[in-house]
């Protein structure tokens, strides 16, 4: 009847079987064995072809759309180009070397880090606090989800634009409430105002996104575990540290990565509304630096290898994010 | 509206039966808004005009977009027949050796005779080569020029300055009136480029880099350019000057609210400034400094121009021939000026203009093409640099340092200089 | 006890204002005049022109060949969006039950092919990605704009966090019930699920209803204008020659947050608490 797709309890110890012996250490790295914790599912299918079949589709999609286009896109950056195609000569490294020597290369690396950290926190911690709270009352629940996921889908231009206008240095709201308070914002022409906009706006647009998968996350804590967290811990901030977040660790692990990655990657459009595209001497970040040389500039060689180097420093924030934050992360 | 939509569908369907026996061509374009649906209608009014040839424009977002879309197009062999390109991105384009047919062999080979002299001169050189071949075809032009508020050079009794050095004479009294004396967009285009321009000093090694890719630097380190830039700094100490970074509209906007003097935009901006502006405005051209030889020439263009690309049929060729040469008759180069703001690019064209009275109901708008029209000197022909719009972020960068205090002129034209030169390498090489 | 919850109120009627209060304030600035709002930037205050820019909006024909019309933008819209989120939710919630509930021995090496998708974004890779499109002969196409953007992570990660929470007593349970993997995913799993199927849906969906660079750079047939393109060929007008139409851009903007709107009300019932035990 289902014959090949046995369940299989896992190994015991939990480090993995025989085969994971053999993985190489590379792997290891990966986290996904570690002593002690058990993190492989303690019950499997083993079919032979099931999970293959499962994976396809994704993966068929991914390997045509992103790694081949990708694998372009890493070829060229050894290579000094017309971006028509017709003169193309070999560089080796040399694109990189000029990336790196340069100063400001350095500083928007700088800024790039701050901005980043500063945009998750501040993202993380406002979407969380609403979603709590949203999950905690129950009059008006409804409504106050609608209207905070809602916002989440206003057009990305639209909420650049609405940023610049309230941000506007002659006009703006918000510049003329800061005035009362003595503060005089230059978007644009100050260095830490126009840093100042730029990460509130993108928090901004950031804390639907993180209220909405806090928010599931929250339903997903069944009502039993709410009722006898309730019973033993009167305080609901004791409560909420010591049962509710650890419940919520593998959505905050998830969200930790995604909103990284969405200040790293997905931000260059707020920054480009904000620097009205002109960054003169306005903080920027490493990507926009991408968008500025490739698709701006039409240096395609320079480009490829910044966003090769912004990859790599990617790929290893969050190998050391799952390697060093997953563990903590209990799954069950 | 209703005719607007009757009209649409009459030529759309006037065009879709036409198709079937006309060669298509299609032109990629970055302009969106009511400079967008002006192209739709000179679009629509050449496809009306003959029934060889069926003409669509698609618009590709912004310039980038639609020069990088051209590019990405281009190197699958789905180019299209005509792309708009911006003046940063001209190097690029016109570098690449085989992308583009240039617009002047494309016209004779059609059977069509070609008239340089028939163009403005501000206009002629920019998109051509160093023998004066036009390469691309301008399209929308626009010159740096000064706005005045008229209602400030009353009250202070003053009159408009033809040189800088009487704009430094008049701005204390502006002052004292209760104006900014001055403010501006651009540094780069309009303090920049057409300082060169306008002054008439070389701004790069090989002709401005029109003769050669190889070896082309930068001249930004020359001392009149520094000066100016000291002058800028020490008017903006005393209160002559405003500097509200690199956004154009949020230096466009003090001017708007009457509270500068003079302002340096574009000569396509009285139209919006028509709408927008508290009070009466005149213009008059971007001054010169009185004190350097030779100066007081024309401006060179902003704006962008039509590339032919290359690999297409000889019939598409043929009509996309047709277009520019419709392009540039006069009477749709009037249509075009009055509806966009854009310069008349022919000599016939302003001519029609003068004698429509245009320039009688708007003063302004015949500012510009004056300024085109000024003597040529050896150094207001234009530029052809590589990554241009790299090299205008370095200015940008250095230039809202030197306002903020963070660096000196000097040091600050010595960067700008050692970069750009390091691009320019750069893109030499990409060049083959 | 009363205390908190006047607290939590409050907290959560800021975070609303904070977030509700812009698009409120586009809302109204849209009713004026564009020159209005260039010059006078947001305002509160109802201009009086809410009929002919809303009636502008929805029944110009824009566009060289007219096909430009709120509804076309809006239908491409819905397609994007629905077509994305759906697929998504498909392919996703696959690729993570298969990493999760299967030992096999390229489990870990997939879920890393999957998840480096996320570190090189579109606007990098976009040159070689419509060249490849034009080698499919994709461009122009509905499955063009879709299909592609399905490449990225973020789905399978999430699904992957939450299977892996979910209690191994329930696969025990049933698999004593006698149950093989398909019967497993959509009998257990799926149900299960729902409130992460709701949360990846809208996310999803607004992902696709708001591309905007992809489609720019795919199609040529202005038939394909989505509404986010809409509102930018509105807004990207060269500022200097032109006021851009904000207040059209702003009401095509409000127009465009109704769909989304419907499609969250639709999910609501799906966040509703403590499924895990009640459902089997």
């Amino acid at each position: 009847m289902t014959a090949g797709t046995d369940l299989l309890p896992a190994p015991r110890g939990g480090t993995g079987t025989k085969t994971g012996r053999r993985r190489s250490s590379a792997l290891r790295l990966f986290g996904t064995e570690r002593s002690g914790e058990t993190t492989v599912k303690r019950v499997q299918f083993s079919s032979p072809f099931l999970p293959y079949l499962f994976l396809a589709p994704q993966l068929a999609i991914i390997f045509v759309f992103f790694y081949w286009p990708s694998a372009q896109a890493i070829h060229s950056s050894f290579y000094l180009e017309d971006p028509f195609g017709f003169v193309s000569t070999f560089v080796g490294l040399s694109n990189y070397a000029d990336v790196l020597k340069s100063t400001e290369y350095l500083g928007i690396a700088r800024f790039t880090a701050i901005f980043t950290f500063l945009v998750t926190f501040f993202a993380l911690s406002i979407g969380l606090l609403l979603a709590v709270k949203a999950d905690g009352v129950i009059r008006g629940n409804a409504a106050y989800k609608t209207l905070l996921i809602w916002v989440y889908a206003i057009a990305p231009p639209v909420a650049g634009l609405m940023g610049m206008m309230f941000f506007d240095q002659h006009i703006g709201p918000i510049v003329k409430l800061a005035a009362w308070f003595g503060w005089d914002i230059k978007v644009g022409l100050d260095y830490f105002d126009t840093a100042f906009a730029m990460i509130v706006v993108s928090v901004w647009k950031q804390i639907p996104y993180n209220f909405i998968f806090f928010l599931s996350g929250l339903q997903g804590i069944p009502a039993s575990v709410r009722e006898a967290a309730a019973l033993d811990c009167r305080s609901g901030l004791r409560r909420f540290w010591t049962v509710v977040l650890p419940l919520l660790a593998p959505t905050a692990f998830f969200l930790l990565i995604i909103n990284v990655t969405y200040a790293l990657f997905d931000t260059f459009g707020v920054i480009d509304v904000t620097v009205k595209d002109k960054a003169a001497n306005n903080p920027i970040t490493l990507v926009y630096k991408v968008y500025m040389d490739g698709f701006r500039g039409n240096d395609l060689g320079g480009s490829s290898a910044q966003s090769v180097i912004l990859m790599i420093i990617v790929l290893l924030l969050t190998i050391f994010q799952f390697r060093f934050i997953e563990r903590r992360v209990h799954y069950n | 509206m209703f005719k607007k939509i009757s009209l649409a569908a009459v030529t759309f369907a006037f065009s879709a039966t036409t198709a079937l026996a006309a060669n298509n061509i299609t032109w990629w374009h970055g302009m969106a808004g009511r400079n967008g649906e002006v192209i739709n209608e000179v679009a629509q009014k050449f496809n009306a005009s003959q029934s060889a040839c069926a003409l669509t424009p698609v618009s590709k977002g912004t310039y980038e977009e639609a020069l990088a879309s051209g590019i990405a197009a281009f190197r699958s062999g789905e180019q299209p027949n005509i792309l708009q390109v911006f003046d940063a991105g001209a190097a690029t384009i016109i570098n690449a050796k085989g992308a583009v047919i240039p617009a002047e062999d494309l016209i004779t080979k059609a059977g069509y005779s070609f008239d340089r002299g028939a163009f403005i001169d501000g206009v002629r050189y920019f998109y051509a080569d160093s023998e004066g071949k036009f390469v691309g075809m301008p399209f929308n032009s626009s010159a740096p020029i000064m706005y005045i508020n008229d209602e400030a050079l009353k009250k202070a009794g003053v009159e408009a300055p033809k040189t800088w050095e009487e704009f430094e004479a008049i701005a204390p009294k502006l002052k004292e009136a209760g104006y900014i004396p001055l403010v501006q967009s651009q540094l780069t285009w309009q303090f920049t480029e057409n300082f060169f321009s306008r002054n008439n000093i070389q701004f790069a090694t090989n002709n401005n880099g029109y003769d050669s890719v190889v070896d082309t630097k930068l001249k930004v380190t020359d001392p009149n350019l520094q000066m100016m830039f000291e002058k800028l700094k020490t008017w903006k100490d005393e209160g002559y000057f405003a500097f509200y970074g690199a956004g154009w509209n949020d230096n466009q906007k003090v001017f708007e609210e009457g509270k500068a003097a003079f302002w340096v935009g574009s000569s396509g901006s009285f139209g919006g400034l028509q709408k927008t502006a508290k009070m009466p405005f005149s213009a008059t051209f971007l001054p010169y400094w009185g004190s350097i030889k030779g100066a007081g020439t024309n401006s060179f263009i902003g704006g962008a121009a039509l590339f032919a690309m290359s690999g297409k049929s000889d019939e598409e060729n043929k009509c996309v021939a047709d277009f520019f040469q419709f392009l540039t008759s006069p009477e749709i180069q009037y249509f075009y000026h009055k509806a966009t703001g854009y310069v008349a690019i022919t000599k016939a064209a302003y001519e029609l203009a003068q004698k429509d009275g245009y320039y009688k109901e708007k003063p302004v708008a015949e500012v510009g093409i004056k300024q085109l029209l000024l003597p040529a000197g050896e150094w207001s022909k234009g530029y052809r640099l590589g990554f241009y719009p790299q090299i205008r972020e370095i200015m940008e960068r250095e230039y809202g340092r030197i306002f903020s205090g963070e660096t000196t002129v000097k040091d600050a034209f010595e960067t700008i200089e050692k970069e750009g030169n390091e691009l320019l390498a750069r893109f030499a090489k990409t060049a083959g | 006890m009363q205390r908190t919850k006047i607290l939590d109120h409050i907290i959560l009627l800021i975070g609303v204002f904070i977030m509700v209060a812009p698009v409120v304030v586009a809302f109204t600035t849209s009713t004026h005049e564009a020159a209005d709002i260039h010059s006078n930037g947001l305002s509160l205050t109802w201009g009086g022109h809410f009929a002919e820019t809303y009636e502008t909006v929805f029944t110009r024909q824009g566009g060289f060949t007219g096909k430009v019309t709120g509804f076309n933008m809006m239908m491409n819209s819905m397609i994007l969006g629905l077509g994305f989120a759906a697929g998504k939710i498909v392919l996703s919630m696959l690729a993570a039950y298969a990493i999760v509930y299967f030992r096999f021995p390229l489990a870990t090496a997939a879920f890393w092919v999957i998840f480096t998708t996320l570190l090189l974004p579109l606007e990098v890779r976009i040159l070689p990605s419509y060249e490849v499109m034009n080698t499919l002969k994709l461009t122009n196409t509905y499955t063009g704009l879709v299909v592609p953007l399905l490449a990225s992570a973020t789905g399978t990660f999430y699904f992957r966090q939450f299977f892996k929470s979910v209690p191994d007593e329930l696969l025990e349970a049933a698999r004593i019930d006698g149950a093989g993997p398909f019967k497993f995913f959509i009998d257990v799993l799926v149900p299960l699920s729902r409130t992460m199927m709701a949360a990846i849906f809208i996310i999803m969906f607004v992902y696709g209803w708001n591309q905007y660079l992809w489609p720019t750079l795919m199609t040529t047939d202005e038939g394909f204008f989505t509404l986010v393109r809409g509102i930018k060929q509105i807004l990207l007008v060269w500022v200097g020659s032109n006021i851009p139409d904000y207040n059209e851009a702003f009401a095509l903007a409000i127009l465009a947050m109704l769909p989304p709107v419907m499609i969250v009300v639709i999910f609501q019932r799906w966040f509703i608490k403590g499924l895990t035990e009640s459902d089997k």
